[in-house]
């Protein structure tokens, strides 16, 4: 946050440039806008000379007007009660016009906010799709988020009300000030003596108490938290009878955040009644000066008054436009979030020239090795081996050693920098990634289930199935027996707004997902951890008898899934160790032998 | 379940319900001195609005107007009424900055406090509620009553009903101002203030249900992008990037539309306020005009050129009264949910002669707790969820101080049913559960539970410091107690491999830690406690073999000297435990020792050998 905040000061041509760019052809509607807003200013400058022309010319008679000849020429009648009604009849009219261009402004307003804030939305998303793993493993989830509602919020507001606001104020300060000029030139000076100071309060005031905002921010973040943990932990709160302490905890937490907000109302209240003071302080000038210049005859009643309403034209806007300058730096810091996603190209930049052989299920790594962007060394190394069709491999070893991002290689969720990876003879390279992904069935270890129900996520990937090929393949993942239990059986919501499954059924759910269309090679990271021995041993069964020409990859932690592999793989720190079949393997020294030993001993799960 | 997860559409009705209202406002009691200042200072900024542009009718008509001919005959004008003029003007101000000043302290004071006060009773009240009642609600729908239903209503009731308040006294103070000057152009101005008032209260509930209905697509919106986002690697496998985007393009249009619609309501509303004041200014002129030119009533210009103001002063407050009208119907679904989580009956609590004796959940009478021995016995115990069928029937089983109690069987069997009867997060539906002979509802949960550890199957940790942490088990433990606690469990050693060793942050719910890590640091803290009846849930993931083999090590001595019942995946601990329960459908099927079981080749050898599988076992023979 706040490198990000430094960051953006030097580069505000730029980010402006990105404003501009991301509004497209809707940028062009504010032609329109402003043009509708200036002439809505000038109209609404010209409200307080009705009055003057009235009292003037009118009532008192005799005394010039100032309202635009035009419109002064349409007041001339013969009797003054019917000057009085043509008045009155040009304000409602004056006024009228102003309320229709005020309508179509907001409106085309409405439109160009909207358009561009859906073009940009849309957008983040797709960006969000196609960046690569790297870039989702980089960044966290409720920080994306935010950019993508709050700082698009942030950015909408900006090209839309804000800079429309700012227009709107300079017009009408301006035109102000002019009509002002044409009353009387030392009123006019009288008038302006506060409105500079109004505007430097506010800048500062508004800077200060953004800061102040992060402060109650992050108390109030700091108070919900223990709500959330407390909630989601109440079992361990009542296990170890916490109650009146988590209750000291709270009250002291939410007095905090309490605290820290009275204290910007504190802040408030002093800006609000101070600036109020110095408003009146202006308006009270006027009114003593106005006295004086209209009693001796400088200025006439009419104008006395318009100069009162003028005063409020410029007085007020002056603390709204101190807020804005202060909500520039935000939407630049805004802007800036946003173009972190924007700019990221994505992983399918230049990939729909690639080939789409046909998959077999044939794969060698020769001599691959991988290192992070930002890592220090290799992640893998020398990985050399070679998968028939129609074999399984088992990968095995510890957390941390490599393994899932061997398998990330061949999916290319990440890409290697040394050797090369062949499917059937094509490097991985060379294969379009959405054709190479659709080939390979990939289990991950905490698979995502969308928030809909069981069966829509069953069939995600291929809606037109039918209804009993979703209970074969649940029947084969050994998940059919949990959903039926379900209240609503297949219908059941899943995820956020449904209920919750346990790991394991959700490791199930997304092993007959992946069931739906056949494919040729099958990739589990350790995606039957969450499972029980048997369960784990059925499904594995089940797979062979359905698929028995797929080529099976399989990361696991258990010595029972790995020994019934064609051939083993132990990675240590990247290197393939140890390799051969488990009866090789047990009766050679070395580590797979040593962790067999540890499961035989402790490793059994009863359920 | 249901009903909660319904929750957002179930609380919406549409008339003012003041049984919930009273409740509410039981809240701002306390606040009783601040509300009363609160309206007479913005009584007094009423006040000074209508006195405002007064000053300037007395400066318009009685010294500029009597000037005029004077300085036009060539003579001198006259200041004198001036200063009367100065003096008012210097009072006015400082009357206005000042009720401003006071208006937003105790408004602020009202807001904050009141939020304070909901948020104090509605946390106390969650750790009252049974476990049950977490079992079936949502944390969502719990964080959401304590932050932004809080938020919600506070505002409404402080910066709300004073603004409310300020709407009404200003509209009533003008009105009756304006009649007692003139008559005939207060009835004028009063003639269009109907229909600003129609226009308002039409404009503000249309506005609020199109933001109402914009807020609900941005939710999906939101909800789309973190599918998107949690999900960016499986809809890569799967290849779903199409069908995501075009599904979430479905929400962005709905949300552009929607939005166009409120920009276009908005849009609407003030020119049309705007329009219909200017129809009562020029009504003003007419009115107002004609009776200056009449010379018998004479009106002065002062009084016109304030009568033409005061039917501006009528746009704020009308446009005030009806958006809060609007907002306190829409703030009433806040209400009725806060009050919902307030009023949430205790299904489990203590009875008051408990109370008396045992004291409360926060304040315990430690002199009158008994210690513990440990004998645990269920005697007739049915139970049966709220919903659904009955889990456990006439249940019985004795366990003696120290004693291991292993229950093994099928999800659904009744062992968590077992656990959470023991820890008293449920209750017998009939029959009853002693410890150490004493029916444990004529004790307090308090003794229970400080007398009680419990081990999850997801370790949850809290943030804060490792330290921290562990000592959640003794509050009031020292370091050292802590560390020795550690080392107990094997935890220490990986502890003192972090940079900050014990000050190492756990993260949320303990998230910087490993699985493994987690549940050692949950055993210390178990043990740091010293229970004399341990529940113990084993975890089913899988860690690497070597962390594997420090938590079984960790569990042994855990278990020592306790009473202790534990939800068994592990083989050994299975057999190291002095008993075995063999559960299906909630009754005990089989039971006795490992071995006694094994012998008796019934459904535990079955499970046993069936499990352990084929190939693996008979290498072991070998």
């Amino acid at each position: 946050m706040v490198k990000a905040k430094k960051k953006p000061k030097r580069q505000i041509g730029k980010h402006l440039r990105l404003m501009a760019k991301w509004t497209g052809k809707y940028g062009f509607l504010l032609i329109p806008i402003f043009i509708i807003l200036f002439t809505e200013s000038y109209l609404r400058t010209i409200v307080p000379l009705f009055g003057q022309h009235i009292i003037d010319v009118i009532l008192e008679g005799d005394k010039p007007s100032k309202l635009p000849e035009i419109l002064a020429n349409l007041l001339i009648a013969d009797s003054v009660w019917q000057q009085l009604l043509l008045a009155a009849g040009l304000i409602i009219a004056t006024a009228l016009v102003r309320s229709i261009f005020i309508f179509i402004r907001r409106l085309i307003n409405g439109i160009y906010a909207e358009r561009t804030a859906y073009k940009l939305r849309n957008k983040l998303y797709r960006r969000l799709q196609d960046a690569d793993y790297g870039f989702h493993s980089h960044s966290e989830t409720g920080d994306l988020i935010q950019r993508c509602t709050t700082d698009v919020d942030m950015y909408k507001r900006f090209i839309s009300e804000q800079v429309v606001q700012v227009g709107r104020l300079i017009f009408l300060v301006g035109l102000s000030i002019w009509q002002m000029s044409r009353l009387n030139l030392n009123m006019t000076f009288i008038s302006l003596i506060i409105a500079p100071v109004l505007f430097i309060i506010a800048v500062f005031y508004f800077r200060k108490v953004e800061k102040m905002f992060h402060v109650i921010e992050d108390n109030e973040a700091k108070m919900t938290t223990h709500v959330q943990e407390n909630v989601s932990g109440a079992r361990v709160v009542k296990a170890f009878a916490n109650e009146a302490y988590e209750v000291k905890k709270f009250d002291g937490l939410s007095r905090t955040y309490t605290d820290s907000d009275y204290q910007l109302v504190k802040k408030m209240s002093v800006f609000w009644s101070v600036t109020d003071l110095l408003s009146f302080i202006q308006f009270f000038m006027i009114a003593i000066f106005g006295i004086i210049y209209a009693s001796k005859g400088i200025i006439t009643l009419g104008m006395y008054t318009a100069f009162l309403a003028y005063a409020g034209n410029i007085i007020w806007p002056m603390r709204q436009l101190g807020r804005l300058v202060g909500d520039f730096s935000k939407a630049i810091v805004s802007v800036s979030r946003l173009d972190k996603i924007i700019s990221n190209p994505g992983e399918y930049n230049d990939d729909e020239k690639n080939e789409k052989p046909e998959i077999k299920g044939q794969v060698k790594f020769e001599h691959v090795s991988f290192k992070f962007d930002d890592g220090q060394s290799d992640q893998i190394i020398d990985i050399d081996f070679n998968i028939n069709k129609g074999e399984t491999v088992a990968i095995i070893g510890k957390t941390g050693s490599g393994k899932s991002t061997l398998i990330n290689l061949l999916v290319r969720l990440l890409d290697y920098q040394k050797g090369r990876i062949l499917i059937d003879g094509v490097e991985v390279k060379d294969i379009e990634k959405h054709h190479l992904r659709k080939n390979i069935g990939f289990i991950l270890q905490e698979p995502f289930l969308f928030s809909r129900s069981v069966e829509e996520n069953i069939k995600i990937a291929d809606k037109t199935i039918p209804e009993d090929r979703i209970k074969t393949v649940a029947k084969i993942a050994q998940v059919h027996d949990d959903i039926v239990n379900f209240e609503e059986g297949y219908n059941t919501l899943v995820g956020e707004r449904g209920v919750t499954l346990s790991g394991g059924q959700k490791q199930r759910v997304a092993i007959a997902r992946m069931l739906v269309q056949p494919k040729p090679i099958l990739v589990f990271d350790d995606s039957l951890s969450a499972v029980d021995t048997v369960t784990d041993i059925q499904i594995r069964r089940a797979l062979k008898k359905e698929w028995k020409d797929s080529t099976v990859l399989i990361i696991t932690h258990r010595i029972t899934t790995a020994s019934e592999a064609d051939k083993i793989l132990v990675i240590d720190d990247g290197r393939i160790v140890e390799s051969g079949t488990h009866k090789e393997l047990i009766n050679r020294e070395g580590s797979y032998k040593r962790i067999w030993e540890i499961q035989s001993k402790i490793d059994f799960r009863l359920k | 379940m249901n009903d909660h997860l319904r929750d957002e559409e179930h609380f919406s009705s549409k008339k003012i319900d003041w049984q919930v209202w009273k409740k509410i406002f039981s809240f701002m009691k306390p606040l009783k001195k601040f509300i009363i200042l609160g309206l007479l200072t913005v009584a007094l900024l009423a006040v000074a609005d209508v006195v405002y542009p007064y000053i300037v009718k007395f400066a318009i008509d009685d010294i500029i107007k009597p000037n005029i001919p004077i300085v036009e005959a060539g003579g001198q004008a006259d200041f004198s009424k001036l200063n009367v003029l100065i003096y008012l003007f210097i009072g006015f101000m400082l009357l206005q900055a000042f009720s401003v000043y006071l208006f937003i302290l105790f408004a602020g004071k009202i807001q904050t406090e009141l939020a304070f006060n909901i948020r104090k009773r509605a946390f106390h009240h969650l750790q009252q509620l049974p476990f049950s009642y977490y079992d079936r609600t949502r944390v969502g729908w719990i964080m959401a009553r304590m932050t932004s239903d809080t938020r919600n209503l506070s505002e409404i009731l402080s910066w709300g009903f004073i603004d409310l308040a300020w709407g009404v006294f200003l509209i009533v103070i003008l009105t009756g101002f304006m009649f007692v000057i003139n008559f005939k152009l207060a009835l004028t101005v009063l003639a269009v203030v109907p229909i600003l008032v129609l226009i308002s209260v039409f404009f503000r509930k249309y506005i609020l249900k199109a933001y109402r209905s914009i807020r609900k697509v941005n939710s999906k919106i939101t909800g789309a992008y973190n599918e998107g986002i949690t999900g960016a690697v499986t809809t890569k496998t799967l290849v779903l990037e199409k069908e995501n985007f075009d599904e979430f393009d479905g929400l962005t249009i709905d949300m552009r539309r929607q939005s166009v619609k409120a920009h276009m309501l908005q849009g609407l509303y003030f020119p049309s306020m705007l329009f219909i004041i200017s129809i009562g200014v020029s009504l003003v002129y007419l009115v107002g005009g004609r009776m200056v030119l009449d010379p018998i009533i004479a009106l002065q210009i002062g009084t016109l050129y304030l009568f033409t103001n005061y039917v501006w002063q009528f746009f704020e407050p009308v446009n005030n009264v009806a958006n809060i009208y609007a907002r306190f119907q829409q703030a009433q679904a806040s209400a009725e949910r806060i009050v919902s989580l307030i009023e949430t009956e205790m299904e489990i609590k203590d009875t008051d002669e408990v109370v008396e004796k045992y004291g409360t959940l926060f304040d315990y009478k430690l002199e009158n707790f008994e210690t513990i021995k440990g004998d645990v016995e269920f005697k007739h115990v049915d139970f049966k969820y709220k919903v659904g069928e009955k889990v456990l029937t006439d249940f019985n089983i004795d366990v003696k101080a120290g004693q291991t109690i292993a229950l093994v069987g099928h999800t659904g069997a009744g062992k968590t049913t077992i656990i959470n009867l023991i820890s008293r997060f449920y209750e017998p539906t009939s029959g009853q559960i002693f410890i150490d002979g004493k029916d444990y509802k004529d004790r307090s949960m308090g003794w229970l539970h400080s007398n009680l550890g419990y081990v999850l199957q997801t370790p949850h940790l809290f943030s804060g410091s490792v330290m921290e942490n562990i000592r959640y088990g003794k509050l009031d433990a020292t370091d050292e107690e802590v560390i020795n606690a550690a080392k107990a469990v094997e935890a220490h050693e990986f502890i003192m491999k972090f940079e900050k060793g014990y000050q190492t942050e756990c993260g949320e719910g303990g998230s910087r830690l490993s699985v493994g890590q987690k549940q050692l640091v949950s055993f210390a803290r178990a043990i740091l406690s010293d229970p004399k009846i341990l529940i113990l849930d084993e975890a089913t993931s899988s860690v690497d073999t070597e962390t594997e083999q420090a938590i079984q090590i960790a569990i042994n001595k855990l278990l020592e000297g306790r009473t202790s019942f534990i939800v068994a995946h592990r083989l050994s601990t299975i057999v190291q435990s002095d008993r075995i329960l063999v559960l299906e459908n909630g009754q005990i099927i089989e039971e006795g020792s490992h071995q006694s079981l094994i012998d008796a080749k019934g459904y535990y050898y079955k499970l046993y050998t069936n499990q352990y599988s084929e190939d693996m076992f008979s290498h072991q023979q070998k």
